[in-house]
């Protein structure tokens, strides 16, 4: 590598990904990202008050009022009378948001979520509406009333909590790193100098990834990728070396492909949340009334076990601001 | 060759419009110091020279037609065709496969079997047209369909090994597929069809350049054969000489045999070019163009990575595929109108109305949330599906290329036709007349003995 090289900042590896790139996903590929801005436009609407990104604890949430009732007036009732729960997913994370070619449906951890707050507000699981919804856009669909709550391997953080509310944590997996079987990397700093799928600007993992390695010699490329189906592509045609994001979707992609494994210990935790409009805050405290039941009776463990596996592990617990 | 027609006549014209007043004092001047007997002697000289010369412009012009025409029908037109099939192979595949990837896990049998007809035709096409293709800009887009035709099927089966598992990682190969079509392979076929359109084209003007070195020569020998018949005349006090009657009489056959075949010819390169080689680029844009939205559509269903790119793109090349005023069906409908397939590409600009709306209902089912509705309205067999709609506007289409095809190779053919025979004819034809000169003078030689 030249000197001229050495900008000590983390490469896009715009070249690599060109060829994945679907005719309007080039604007993506052209981003360099640098160390996460520590600006922020200023938050649209008033959220919770007095807390910043420093002090801000995001698995923090509102705290039910009671079992889950559709109350009239509320934005449940609205939902109810549509006939539909909007839902923003993702379709293609393995065993969390993704389309069963097999039978056509949307299936998943976050999908078997939303079809118990379904459950809850019509007495019907399947009265939803899907709207696939990429990553980078989840708190757009929030915020412009697109879809009415997002569950999509969203993390809670405080930068999310200025633009949406979340509801209480409902899976709390590790953001980890996933490379081919053969790979003699074991952790992520050994990665220096290669080239990481982590998602695209905006999602946590990929933050993570150019926070911890943008700043390595020879520099570490982070390839931008449309979906994490992607980036297992990308892996598997050898032009990345590693990806990394939540141990959860690393699980799913491993379940795709018996020749990778995950390394390394635990690197950022990753707090799940459903993602509500901040304009409705019965809504976020009903949705936390059916996580809480959900917790409580059984039926978390039972998702867990269908999707995930066994040792089922206790529900993250809830914690609430007031 | 086009520089062959372009650069010759002007030097020969130049050196006859140069020596013409010569050739007209010289003779005179020469003839009135000399007795009758060398009078005619230089006059056997000049008409002999002036048959031969005649002779070899009228064979040389036949010949460099002849070899036009004929390399239309043989060479142009076949890497065309080749150039033109792989473009539409290689688009219908991606389409194909699309179409059978939204059926799910198991695909048609029938897409299965396109498909494969596609990579099929398309791999031979591109075998015979790298085997006649000479110029070195054909030949890299060559190498680069070969090398990545291969690279494509690779991408295609991977991604239906996984769908048939049910993994998601399926649909993102399919992507990955589709883009590397569209980026890479798409574009090189594209190049290599206009390439050979051109090819066609510049063999086409070729063909039907008007003979101006054999239109001034014919003159020249024609005023000197009128001239000497009309100074025998006045010399010998003969009227007729048959020998002159008979040169004469065989210049006049291979200027008209020569006059009526090349206008035949050119009238019939000219009809293969307006009804055939014409009408057909434009039909298969409109074709390829087609090919393309019906590709978005099922992408769009399959993407399903929330970004609507594949959408985007169909509703840009509907915008292009009009039909109406310069766009791709419009403009391919105005230029195949009376061309066998005229009726064809104007049933195509029909249809397409239907497909789109159909598409339309498509995309609003999907964005309710009907999502399997969507795709039986998509790409299944009861009632007009959206694939099925675009279909009849392929058919339509394919129909018409392939009779304007046909229409091409007739007229060219028919051209080739029109030329046989004339070279060996025009030879004999000015062997005949050298002969009559000949003929001709020597008799009146003889008198002075």
């Amino acid at each position: 590598m030249s000197a001229a090289r050495h900008t000590r900042r983390l490469v896009v590896a715009v070249a690599a990904t060109a060829m994945l790139c679907v005719p309007a996903c080039s604007s993506t590929g052209a981003h360099v990202p640098s160390a996460p801005k520590t600006t922020r436009a200023q938050p649209k609407t008033n959220i919770v008050s007095g807390t910043g990104p420093a002090t801000c604890d995001p698995t923090a949430s509102l705290r039910p009022t009671g079992p889950p009732v559709v109350t009239p007036g509320s934005f449940m009732a609205e939902i109810k009378t549509h006939g539909q729960l909007i839902v923003g997913v993702s379709a293609s994370s393995y065993h969390f948001g993704y389309f069963n070619p097999l039978d056509g449906r949307i299936e998943g951890f976050d999908i078997d979520m939303l079809h118990a707050i379904a459950d809850a507000i019509f007495g019907n699981p399947n009265s939803m509406r899907y709207v696939v919804v990429p990553d980078t856009l989840r708190t757009k669909a929030i915020q412009t009333g697109e879809v009415d709550i997002v569950a999509e391997t969203m993390t809670a953080t405080c930068k999310r909590w200025r633009q949406v509310d979340f509801s209480s944590v409902y899976l709390d997996p590790a953001q980890r790193v996933l490379v081919q079987r053969n790979s003699r990397a074991t952790k992520l700093t050994d990665l220096v100098g290669k080239r990481i799928c982590a998602g695209k600007p905006g999602v946590t993992s990929w933050d993570y990834v150019v926070a911890h390695m943008g700043h390595t010699d020879p520099p570490t490329m982070a390839v931008p990728a449309e979906t994490w189906a992607d980036c297992l592509v990308l892996l598997q045609e050898d032009k990345v070396d590693a990806i990394s994001t939540d141990e959860t979707i690393l699980d799913g992609l491993m379940a795709q492909d018996p020749e990778t494994k995950i390394i390394g210990g635990p690197l950022a935790s990753q707090p799940y949340g459903l993602a509500i409009s901040q304009q409705h805050p019965e809504f976020v405290r009903f949705v936390n009334a059916v996580l809480a039941k959900m917790r409580a009776d059984g039926q978390w463990a039972a998702i867990y076990k269908h999707w995930i596996g066994t040792p089922v592990p206790p529900p993250p617990p809830a914690h609430y601001r007031d | 060759m086009a520089a062959g027609t372009a650069v010759l006549p002007a030097p020969d014209a130049s050196v006859s419009a140069r020596t013409r007043p010569h050739v007209l004092r010289w003779p005179q001047r020469a003839f009135t110091g000399q007795t009758t007997p060398a009078r005619l002697r230089l006059l056997l000289a000049g008409l002999l020279a002036l048959t031969v010369v005649w002779g070899a412009v009228a064979a040389w012009t036949v010949a460099t037609r002849t070899s036009a025409t004929n390399n239309i029908v043989g060479v142009s037109e076949p890497l065309a065709l080749d150039a033109q099939q792989i473009y539409r192979s290689l688009s219908d595949a991606d389409a194909t496969e699309a179409a059978a990837f939204l059926s799910g896990g198991l695909e048609p049998a029938a897409l299965r079997r396109q498909y494969q007809a596609d990579i099929a035709k398309a791999a031979l096409r591109l075998e015979t047209a790298t085997a006649s293709a000479g110029n070195s800009r054909a030949a890299s887009l060559l190498a680069t369909l070969a090398a990545g035709l291969p690279q494509y099927t690779g991408l295609v089966e991977t991604a239906r090994a996984d769908n048939r598992l049910g993994l998601p990682l399926g649909a993102a190969y399919l992507r990955q597929a589709s883009a590397f079509m569209r980026a890479t392979l798409l574009p090189a076929a594209r190049d290599l069809y206009a390439q050979e359109n051109a090819q066609v084209a510049a063999a086409n003007s070729q063909a039907t350049a008007f003979p101006y070195v054999a239109v001034i020569v014919a003159a020249i020998a024609g005023f000197g054969l009128i001239w000497s018949q009309l100074w025998l005349t006045r010399r010998t006090n003969r009227i007729v000489s048959p020998g002159m009657v008979l040169a004469s009489a065989a210049g006049l056959a291979t200027l008209i045999w020569l006059v009526i075949s090349l206008s035949l010819a050119a009238a019939h390169t000219v009809s293969a070019r307006d009804e055939g080689s014409i009408p057909v680029e434009a039909l298969a844009r409109a074709d390829i163009a087609a090919l393309q939205a019906h590709a978005d559509e099922s992408l769009t269903l399959i993407d399903r990575s929330g970004d609507d790119s594949f959408q985007q793109d169909f509703v840009t090349v509907q915008r292009r595929l009009g039909p109406g005023l310069s766009t791709l069906l419009g403009t391919a409908a105005v230029l195949a109108h009376g061309s066998p397939g005229g009726s064809a590409a104007a049933a195509a600009a029909r249809a397409a109305p239907d497909w789109f709306a159909a598409h339309r209902q498509v995309r609003s089912l999907d964005d309710s949330g009907k999502y399997l509705s969507a795709v039986q309205l998509a790409i299944g067999s009861n009632s007009p599906s959206s694939g099925a709609l675009f279909g009849r506007v392929d058919v339509a289409l394919t129909t018409a290329i392939s009779k304007d095809q046909g229409a091409f190779r007739a007229a060219a053919q028919a051209a080739q036709t029109d030329l046989a025979g004339l070279e060996a004819g025009v030879v004999v034809l000015s062997l005949l007349m050298a002969a009559g000169c000949a003929r001709g003078i020597t008799r009146r030689l003889a008198e002075y003995r």
